[in-house]
């Protein structure tokens, strides 16, 4: 395990759960919950005579950054693509649900708490979803999740980061869209179908799967901050996610109403103003709507150099 | 009634075989109407009488065809239907918004689907968030106190069963004679992406619940409530799950229903036993350390 300064340095797409969730707190406060000591791994990939991890390709625990307690679910997506089995998902759900509990006791004890001294929840999403080699159990943790996200609401922050190699797909793309904030690098890429499924179903004409620009400009972070998907687009680095959290955990939860893409009626309405525009405009091209966002650079958009991309892009309004 | 081999498409005939007789409105729930036929077709909302009662009826239409978003057809459910849906249970919580908790009305889901829309223009625009939605606003209305029953009648699919279907207080599955699919994927392709032969799957999937296809296997898992043998026998189950529900809401045992209570369920039936262990775990070593996380005063 790197130490906590060299972790700051590296590239949050280079760098494997732990040292994420590691690096994302401030140093020496980060708790390791049902960690590699406690052995929990994935009995069902025992049955089928497959590797296990100790941690089943999660870290779940708890730090702090400043005053604020920080609840942390971090997917390894080196081990099976970080999907979601039974353990794994358990450890997911029960992170947030904890963080929730904790909020109503914090609440309940202290008349005088502020804003900052309140629990968030962070996930550091690596994962295609569900892992096959148990999907039942796993389709079942994705919804467990969902429930608890909606019981934080208006209580506890969830603040998603992505920005690792296997991007967030599968049920993970909804659980995504459905957190508070979302902070990617343009490394990260977010969504619910991927793109060789996509290909199979619409033919490589349409969907070239092996076109990482096109992979890129579809679901990547830069198109997502466009999009209004993502709230903040950071560099590449640990400490890039890390400042940007920073930022993110000391504001009240009515705050993170605003950052919000769905979960209230006037969010969807909004959503199908968007759904009106997609239908009308049937973009074969991510590009088509950088343009009609009223970027007249939109060929180039996706190459410009980072700070130049974040002051000049303009974001679709509807 | 006709001896029924499969309700596999036939979503608009279950509502019928449901609700009390010519009781469905469809394009009504409270004060909002959905007027435009031509708006997410692939999804069927409406108000009926359920034993007398208001209901909302949220059901997936296999028949319909979204002319504007071509990957809509045979259930799946696109981006104009996932917020169709989500708009369905948002005029439910408005409509009862002043009513107690215990007397909220009941949605019902009838689940058919095999998808939610796998397109290009879908991931461009945000099919994550569709899907998202409806089950952010299902989870508000259960939470609320409305009885949500799910009823599973022929395909309930991967992630398309997690936005229609297992953010219920209660699923209900006609049970594998009708040719019931729930799953992620079929054996035949699990074995193919993992690289495990059919036959050892196959065998496997005997004693372990985990990646078999099929409502008995969700069953075992605590993800189905219970299973249904007849047609006919869905509407009194229905009605039945309802006032358990309700009476469940009324006593305040929330925790009881919708995924987290299916968690438990899962245990007793011996499906995901791990599950529970790991919870316990984190819960006693959270404890122990809780007190460096809260502000020092």
């Amino acid at each position: 395990m790197p130490k906590w300064n060299d972790i700051q340095g590296q590239s949050f797409l280079e760098s494997d759960a732990r040292a994420r969730a590691v690096g994302l707190v401030d140093e020496g406060t980060f708790t390791e919950l049902a960690g590699p000591f406690d052995r929990f791994y994935s009995p069902h990939l025992e049955t089928l005579g497959e590797a296990v991890e100790f941690d089943d390709g999660i870290v779940t625990g708890v730090g702090k950054i400043g005053k604020t307690p920080v609840f942390v679910i971090s997917q390894e997506g080196r081990f099976i693509g970080g999907s979601v089995g039974e353990v794994g998902g358990a450890k997911m759900v029960n992170t947030i649900r904890l963080a929730t509990e904790f909020h109503d006791k914090l609440v309940a004890e202290h008349a005088d708490l502020s804003d900052e001294e309140k629990p968030v929840v962070v996930i550091s999403f690596e994962t295609g979803g569900v892992r096959l080699h148990e999907s039942n159990a796993g389709l079942l943790a994705h919804a467990e999740v969902m429930d608890q996200l909606q019981k934080a609401r208006h209580k506890v922050p969830v603040i998603t980061l992505i920005g690792s190699k296997v991007g967030c797909f599968g049920g993970m793309g909804f659980v995504a869209a459905a957190t508070d904030a979302i902070v990617m690098s343009e490394y990260g890429r977010l969504g619910l179908t991927g793109p060789e499924v996509i290909e199979q179903e619409m033919g490589k004409e349409e969907f070239d799967s092996s076109d990482r620009a096109l992979v890129f400009r579809t679901t990547g972070g830069r198109h997502k901050y466009i999009m209004g998907d993502c709230n903040v687009l950071v560099r590449g680095k640990v400490s890039d996610f890390r400042e940007a959290l920073s930022k993110l955990v000391v504001l009240p939860v009515s705050e993170f109403e605003k950052m919000r893409r769905i979960g209230s009626p006037e969010l969807v309405e909004k959503q199908l103003k968007l759904v009106a525009l997609a239908a009308e405009m049937q973009p074969k091209d991510a590009r088509d709507v950088w343009a009609k966002a009223g970027n007249a650079d939109a060929a180039t958009l996706d190459s410009k150099p980072f700070d130049e991309f974040v002051a000049t892009v303009k974001r679709l309004e509807v | 009634m006709e001896n029924v081999e499969t309700m596999m498409g036939r979503g608009r005939d279950a509502i019928d075989m449901i609700v009390d007789t010519d009781s469905f409105q469809e394009g009504t729930v409270g004060a909002k109407t959905f007027d435009d036929p031509e708006f997410g077709p692939g999804a069927v909302v409406g108000t009926a009488k359920l034993d007398g009662q208001d209901v909302t009826l949220i059901v997936s239409d296999a028949m319909g065809f979204n002319e504007k978003f071509p990957v809509v057809y045979a259930g799946i459910i696109g981006m104009e239907e996932g917020y169709k849906m989500a708009q369905a249970v948002y005029a439910s919580l408005a409509a009862d918004a002043d009513k107690p908790k215990e007397e909220k009305r009941p949605l019902v889901l009838i689940v058919d689907t095999p998808g939610n829309g796998p397109g290009k223009v879908e991931e461009i625009f945000g099919m994550n968030k569709a899907t998202g939605a409806y089950q952010l606003a299902l989870a508000e209305a259960r939470l609320a106190g409305h009885p949500i029953v799910a009823m599973v009648i022929g395909r309930a699919i991967s992630g398309a069963f997690l936005c229609h279907g297992l953010q219920a207080s209660n699923i209900l599955s006609l049970d594998s004679s009708f040719g019931t699919m729930i799953h992620v994927m079929p054996l035949t392709s699990i074995s193919r992406i993992i690289k495990k032969d059919l036959e050892t799957l196959e065998e496997l999937s005997k004693g372990n619940p985990v990646f078999a296809a099929g409502p008995q296997f969700f069953y075992a898992l605590g993800g189905v409530e219970e299973q249904i043998g007849k047609v006919e026998g869905m509407r009194p189950a229905i009605i039945e799950h309802i006032k358990q529900i309700r009476a469940a809401v009324a006593a305040g045992e929330d925790a009881k229903l919708g995924p987290w209570g299916r968690g438990a369920l899962g245990a007793e039936r011996n499906g995901r036993v791990v599950r529970p262990k790991v919870i316990d775990l984190m819960n006693q070593e959270f404890a122990a350390v809780a007190e460096k996380y809260a502000p020092s005063r």
